[in-house]
């Protein structure tokens, strides 16, 4: 839901018409948020993008620039970005067929505050068609799910072929595995057999040498 | 450098077309010629909008305290002004610390520095303000339209804005009970709308709704594009809630159709309703739940006690008590719903205006509470009805007619400074006192008055002069946020006799009658009774003491005072605090309402009727306003023994004004004027002169309705014979006359200075 819609001169931030919807929830914050939209105004100039998102908390504020005109709106952060966006550009064009060539000249505050009955019925038709494009998205998104579901099944299928060739694969490393282990045992073994031997034929070397040489 | 010398006054004064007295100075400086006599002529000028009980403020509190007189402001803020300059500045130059605006009493101290009137500090002139729009000039900022003018209005920039600048918002809460289209006020209503839809203040922007209920509450659906408008009802009115989110409020340029139909059949729909029951309590819970996202404007038009749900009133008058010598009971609120409902709406922007136009009692000390504290106001047509009560009738739809088309301010605040050394104390009028200055109005309206009370905290040595500033910020009804801004300068004395030389006698009577309403709630009636009879013997005992050099036998008093006994026993015999006369308990509480309320210039005719012969009008001295010539009787006593039966007599007492024709009264004037042969044929209810084309009675039609057009609100005329009803009350203004709970003028002195002898 947009709850906070202002519209500003890039220049010198000079408020020219905005609309407030206050509810029990947000009253407290709206404060903060209004100021938090005012000094943001101030701080835009010709360089900043023209098409901007900004996240404050569970908030988001979301700009257009266009024609030297500052076009904001506040919303929930989950809100989707294409409609407020068509939404803002919705009022861009309407203000600037309105108002337009007036925006140089003015320098009270809120000029153009009457722009408010538009932007409110603006607010209210998005919001609706949103309702009814979104249970339009909702029928896409079920069937997304029910082709993403078919198609994994599939995958599922494949992953179970890919599946018994892993396992084959497994258990042949496993029986191949015994066997290099009993291989390597009787290796083991073996080799202890030679030392010993060659230990033994080493000492009685060393012996017969020893009686037949000293006597 | 022209800035730096104390150089030569230069004021002009010119008469408008109006009458009023501009007075334009050319050099704002600080010399002592500048501070005695200007002051004194610029506050002469403001005396319509500012006006201070001691011209001559002094110098200590005990000074003060020995004068025995009130200081206090009364202010009109937002008058209708025929002449307002209007400046629209990126800088509005206000001092550092204490946030003055810059007033033409600043004393500049070169080129580039101003010294503020209020906190002594020294600021510097911002760049922008050293250029002059009007004379196309540099370097003269004490030329700017701001430090020219006493009375100037700002446009806002956004800094002053809590949130965007509402739009207008009118909401009308109607009684539709079967004693309220007995009356027959729906019609007058109805075709009021109908007649000024078009003049309602506002913009584009502007929304309206309605509310109309008895036991239940009925909610009205005028969402664009419905072919008729629907009702809904809401019998719940323990918990009441409103049916639809939106529709109830509507854009009226984009529903005016609907919103006409409805004004066209709302009075027959209800014809032949025989509910009794009035819910006025959860009417005003709906009502407040509907305005209070945007705030705006809601009038409740009352015909009966309410009696059912929240808020339900019971009766507490005892008709005998009504003409009790002693203290009058139930001057208090019964009840503080609607004091809570009312700062509730104070809140959310939202004022509530009570129209209350009942035959019985309907407790009007507590539902009077709901526009007190939300910046509403009250009007009272005791016993109106369509065919029993022409005059009422008449003067309910003048009324209305200035109601729905005067000037209107949204989300107002007020706040008034002064120099250091004074604080005030107390405020009087219908608003919310927010911190210890600053008044929250909802709606600001030209027809309201303030006044407060001031101390002196610190002694007001090595100043010549105080200044005094209120401003207002509010936002119009076409969105824009502006700043009105008054300020006043009186001279500081240290001798009584200044003091005593400077009272502004009306100024002194119209704080008193605020500070003894308040003392008749919170005490009792005989309390404020006696504090007023002490406040005049008090002072004129202190100026016989202090000032007088040769003392005389006899009651003196210095001349700015010499009204003042009268004006005190006018306030004794006026029906907010006379005893011993029967007075119905809401009359007395309307008139309370109105001493509190009122602007002063009104307020003097309430309490002081003036009173003219009108049967030998001529043209000598005769004023002359749009190619009208208008008489200009003198200002006659008030007292029985200025009667002639021979003659005719016109009292105007501000709301209504009495046309006495005694009983052997010239001929001539029954029938140039009255358009009757003799006195018998005088009707008895007569209450419009005819049209006749006599000399006679021009003259006397372009004086009435010159008193008219000099206010705001429509009076009534009653023509009265000997034998009138109303003979009464016109007596009953005779207040130099001895009637048998009070006494005389004559008499009164003499109490007054048996106890200044004492």
């Amino acid at each position: 839901m947009v709850t906070l819609t202002m519209i500003a001169r890039v220049e010198d931030g000079l408020p020219l018409a905005a609309s407030m919807q206050e509810d029990e929830q947000s009253g407290r914050d709206l404060q903060q948020y209004q100021n938090q939209a005012k000094q943001l105004f101030r701080k835009l100039n010709a360089q900043s993008p023209s098409r901007c998102t900004l996240e404050a908390g569970d908030m988001a504020f979301h700009y257009l620039i266009e024609q030297g005109v500052c076009y904001l709106a506040l919303c929930e952060a989950s809100f989707p970005k294409k409609t407020v966006f068509a939404y803002l550009e919705d009022l861009q064009t309407e203000f600037h067929d309105q108002y337009g060539r007036r925006v140089p000249t003015v320098s009270r505050p809120y000029s153009f505050i009457e722009f408010d009955t538009y932007i409110q019925k603006t607010k209210k038709s998005y919001i609706d068609s949103r309702a009814r494009r979104n249970l339009g998205s909702i029928n896409t998104e079920l069937h997304d799910v029910q082709r993403i579901m078919v198609a994994n099944i599939e995958e599922v299928l494949q992953r179970g072929e890919a599946l018994s060739a892993l396992d084959t694969k497994a258990s042949n490393l496993s029986s191949l595995s015994k066997k290099y282990r009993s291989d390597a045992k009787y290796l083991n073994t073996r080799s202890t057999y030679a030392k010993v031997a060659a230990g033994a034929v080493f000492f009685i070397t060393l012996i017969v040498y020893v009686r037949f040489w000293w006597l | 450098n022209p800035m730096c010398h104390l150089g030569s006054l230069q004021i002009q004064s010119t008469v408008n077309r109006d009458g009023f007295v501009l007075v334009t100075v050319l050099q704002g400086l600080s010399n002592r010629f500048w501070s005695f006599t200007c002051c004194k002529l610029l506050s002469l000028c403001l005396c319509r909008v500012f006006r201070s009980t001691l011209t001559s403020i002094p110098q200590t509190q005990s000074l003060l305290n020995k004068a025995k007189l009130p200081l206090g402001l009364l202010l009109h803020p937002f008058k209708d002004l025929s002449q307002l300059p209007v400046v629209t500045s990126s800088t509005i130059v206000r001092c550092r610390s204490c946030r003055t605006y810059i007033n033409p009493f600043v004393s500049f101290l070169d080129q580039r520095r101003w010294k503020c009137n209020l906190c002594y500090r020294v600021n510097d002139v911002p760049e922008e303000f050293m250029y002059n729009p009007v004379s196309r000039s540099y370097g003269e900022p004490h030329k700017r339209p701001e430090v020219q003018n006493a009375t100037i209005e700002f446009i806002a920039p956004s800094e002053y804005m809590l949130r965007p600048p509402q739009p207008a918002v009118y909401l009308f809460v109607l009684d539709v009970s079967h004693n309220a289209v007995e009356t027959g006020y729906l019609n007058m209503v109805c075709q009021s709308l109908l007649d000024n839809i078009n003049a309602l203040p506002g913009d584009s922007r502007t929304k309206i709704g309605f509310i109309t209920f008895d036991s239940t509450i009925h909610f009205y659906n005028l969402q664009e594009g419905l072919s008729q408008p629907q009702m809904l009802i809401v019998s719940d009115i323990e918990d009441i809630f409103l049916p639809t989110p939106d529709s109830l409020l509507v854009n009226l340029s984009e529903c005016k159709e609907l919103v006409q139909d409805l004004l066209k059949s709302l009075p027959n729909l209800f014809e032949k309703t025989m509910e009794t029951q009035s819910a006025l309590g959860p009417a005003l819970q709906a009502a407040f739940k509907l305005l209070s996202p945007t705030g705006g404007r809601m009038s409740v038009f009352q015909t009966q006690l309410p009696n059912l749900g929240v808020g339900a009133l019971k009766s507490r008058e005892d008709p005998n008590q009504r003409a009790s010598a002693k203290d009058i009971q139930h001057l208090s609120p019964a009840t503080d719903f609607y004091k809570k409902l009312a700062l509730d709406c104070s809140g959310q922007q939202v004022a509530v205006d009570l129209f209350l136009l009942s035959a019985q009692y309907c407790d009007l000390a507590s539902l009077g509470c709901i526009s007190r504290y939300s910046a509403g106001s009250v009007y009272y047509y005791p016993s109106y009805h369509h065919a029993h009560n022409p005059a009422q009738v008449e003067r309910f739809q003048k009324d209305l007619k200035r109601y729905l088309t005067r000037k209107i301010g949204f989300e107002a605040v007020m706040r008034i400074r002064c120099t250091k050394g004074l604080s005030i104390h107390t405020f009087h009028g219908n608003f919310f006192v927010r911190s210890t200055d600053l008044l929250s109005l909802p709606n600001v309206n030209p027809d309201a008055g303030f006044a407060v009370q001031m101390s002196i905290e610190e002694n007001l040595l090595d100043m010549q002069v105080v200044s005094f500033q209120a401003a207002l910020l509010y936002t119009s009804s076409k969105g824009e946020r502006r700043i009105r801004v008054h300020t006043m300068c009186l001279p500081v004395v240290n001798s009584l006799s200044d003091i005593f030389a400077g009272a502004d006698v009306q100024a002194i009577t119209g704080l008193l009658a605020s500070m003894a309403v308040d003392r008749s709630v919170s005490a009792s009636l005989s309390d404020a009774r006696d504090a007023m009879t002490n406040a005049a013997i008090d002072s004129l005992a202190s100026y016989r003491q202090s000032v007088l050099t040769i003392q005389q036998p006899g009651l003196l008093a210095p001349a700015c005072l010499r009204l003042f006994p009268l004006y005190i026993l006018a306030l004794l015999k006026q029906k907010a605090f006379r005893t011993g006369t029967s007075t119905r308990l809401d009359d007395r509480v309307f008139a309370m309402c109105q001493l509190k309320y009122q602007p002063l210039a009104y307020l003097m005719l309430m309490i002081h009727p003036a009173l003219y012969r009108v049967d030998d009008l001529t043209d000598e001295g005769a004023l002359n306003i749009n190619e009208r010539t208008i008489p200009q009787p003198r200002v006659q006593q008030l007292s029985v023994e200025k009667l002639s039966r021979e003659g005719a007599f016109l009292m105007d007492a501000g709301m209504v004004i009495y046309l006495w024709v005694g009983r052997n009264c010239n001929p001539n004037f029954l029938t140039q004027v009255l358009g009757v042969p003799n006195y018998t044929a005088v009707p008895q209810n007569l209450y419009l002169l005819p049209e006749l084309d006599t000399a006679e009675s021009q003259r006397t039609r372009a004086f009435i309705g010159w008193l008219r057009d000099q206010r705001p609100f429509f009076p009534t005329l009653h023509v009265i014979r000997d034998e009138s009803q109303l003979k009464a009350n016109f007596m009953q203004n005779m207040i130099e006359d001895r009637t048998e709970s009070a006494l005389s003028y004559y008499e009164f002195l003499l109490h007054l200075q048996q106890q200044i002898s004492k």
